[in-house]
């Protein structure tokens, strides 16, 4: 029983610099395969930090929680990006519009700015900062991934990450939401996939490739 | 005795190189499925150079040849600071970490400069490149190096691993973390392994090492292939330093310091296969890539100094 007490501390204390780490290896990733799969380690530590919140908290409810996202955010929404990118035949670069370099100055001046940002209202509220400024961290990465990103499922993705950074936040600061709201955020997320993913087919079907930076007329 | 072993772990680093080469290698082989040459062949292979006759293009001038000697002593004196089985060094004094650094960019520079004289066309384009490369890893293997001494608040070597030792191995920072990660991407670089540079080619247009050792031979190129193995020896030593130096003698006896050099050799061997890993595993960078690469070390080093702020201990 130890054993699992110290690993909870653990996961709760680092947890959020190995978020860092998975937002700095996404903007740098030039695959998206790398980005989802980085997606899914992303959101296997956060699953990791919800059993461990449901640990310390004695919820019952979190388990489930955090079993939903292993199963949706870890394994299902995973493998229908890759077979979304398989269906699509497109070619697997992320079509940057920053080079990676700037991309991750970009991301660490993020990661900077979400702890200058959360430094105050952490001070006021007994809340983890850490944890905080990863989930503020992500929410920002989240969106620089989507308007930097001129393919069309990145920006899925760059919402998913923002997603994962809502739900991190919520997590932080209210130590679990009831159950019903977390099924339906999860509920929401996934139709918001179905639905991004009928568009991309459609983008591609209309203009022949996923790029939004060329979407500039219309076409009927 | 204390110098004793500080002088046993230098030769340590010095004489166990060629070796942690030869196993990089037979790991590599085993990994690829091929039968691989034996782990001692490194020894061998300076051996037989050592006894050659040493070649000199007829257009080069004294550079050409003192090059490899000043490479290899500087190495040999960089191999002098980093701490193997207890936390301190032959030659460990205050910003010793500084030196350390530049000490290897001396060697390079003379390397370089050797590479020039030698008037081939590889020669010059494998100096240029690794001009670049080394220009662009300063600046991560400073801030890593930087980010740690802030953490441990000792601006040596020895210092910063003896307060890693008093610290628990669960509790890593961020800054610990990002250092580690900007600094194994720079002793890529810096050691001219996969992604950055391919050691086992002469074939390429890419090369950037081995275009520069192209043009010596003989006990020339013994003592540039030695340097270069006592350079990743000592890389590889000092990443297991600053971040997983439990197990060093506390203590001057010969039952810690025997298992502190066993604990040290499983650290090189997991090191070791994670290198033959990535090296059989990844495809080298384009060249046009690799300040993108050392570009994101530097990113991430940056924000290991900047966590040192944040980060509360």
């Amino acid at each position: 029983m130890g054993l699992v007490e110290i690993a909870t501390g653990k996961v709760l204390s680092s947890f959020s610099v190995f978020l860092f780490l998975t937002i700095l290896l996404m903007v740098v990733a030039r695959r998206i395969s790398t980005s989802v799969l980085l997606f899914s380690v992303q959101s296997a530590i956060i699953a990791a930090e919800v059993f461990a919140t449901g640990f310390r908290e004695r919820l019952a409810e979190a388990y489930v929680v955090g079993a939903l996202v292993l199963v949706i955010k870890v394994v299902f929404i995973p493998r229908a990006f890759f077979r979304l990118v398989d269906r699509l035949k497109t070619p697997r670069d992320v079509k940057a519009s920053t080079t990676p370099t700037q991309s991750v100055f970009i991301a660490a001046a993020l990661i900077y700015l979400s702890y200058a940002a959360v430094h105050s209202y952490g001070q006021s509220v007994h809340v983890p900062e850490d944890a905080l400024a990863a989930s503020v961290a992500l929410i920002l990465t989240g969106a620089f991934l989507m308007v930097s990103r001129n393919k069309a499922l990145m920006q899925m993705l760059g919402l998913l990450v923002l997603e994962n950074g809502i739900f991190l936040a919520a997590l932080t600061t209210t130590f679990g939401m009831p159950l019903v709201i977390e099924i339906g955020v999860f509920f929401d997320v996934l139709m918001g996939l179905l639905l991004m993913g009928i568009f991309t087919f459609r983008i591609r079907d209309t203009f022949d490739h996923l790029d939004v930076s060329k979407l500039r007329r219309l076409r009927g | 005795m204390k110098i004793a072993i500080n002088v046993l772990q230098a030769l340590i680093l010095i004489m166990g190189a060629p070796l942690v080469r030869g196993i990089i290698g037979r790991l590599k082989a085993w990994i690829q499925r091929r039968q691989g040459a034996s782990i001692w062949r490194p020894y061998a292979d300076l051996a037989k150079l050592l006894r050659k006759e040493d070649l000199v293009p007829p257009s080069a001038s004294w550079v050409f040849r003192c090059a490899p000697i000043v490479l290899l002593g500087a190495t040999i004196a960089v191999a002098a600071f980093v701490p193997v089985v207890q936390s301190s060094a032959l030659l460990a004094s205050r910003g010793d970490f500084f030196l350390l650094v530049y000490l290897l960019a001396l060697g390079r520079f003379f390397l370089s400069l050797g590479a020039f004289d030698g008037g081939s066309a590889f020669g010059g384009m494998g100096a240029s490149r690794e001009a670049l490369v080394s220009t662009l890893a300063e600046a991560p293997f400073l801030l890593g190096l930087v980010a740690v001494a802030i953490l441990a608040a000792h601006a040596d070597i020895a210092g910063m691993v003896t307060w890693t030792l008093q610290q628990n191995f669960f509790n890593i920072s961020a800054v610990h973390i990002l250092a580690f990660t900007s600094l194994a991407m720079v002793v890529l670089a810096e050691t001219g392994r996969m992604p950055v540079d391919n050691p086992t080619t002469h074939l390429e247009l890419t090369m950037i090492h081995e275009g520069m050792a192209l043009e010596y031979s003989g006990p020339s190129l013994a003592l540039i292939e030695w340097a270069s193995a006592v350079k990743l020896h000592a890389m590889l030593a000092l990443l297991i330093a600053l971040f997983g130096p439990w197990g060093m003698a506390s203590s001057v006896s010969v039952g810690a310091i025997g298992v502190a050099l066993l604990l040290y050799c499983a650290k090189v061997a997991l090191l070791m296969v994670l290198l033959a890993v990535i090296e059989s595993g990844m495809a080298k960078l384009r060249m046009y890539l690799v300040p993108d690469f050392l570009g994101v070390a530097s990113a991430v080093s940056a924000l290991a100094v900047i966590f040192t702020m944040l980060v509360k201990r």
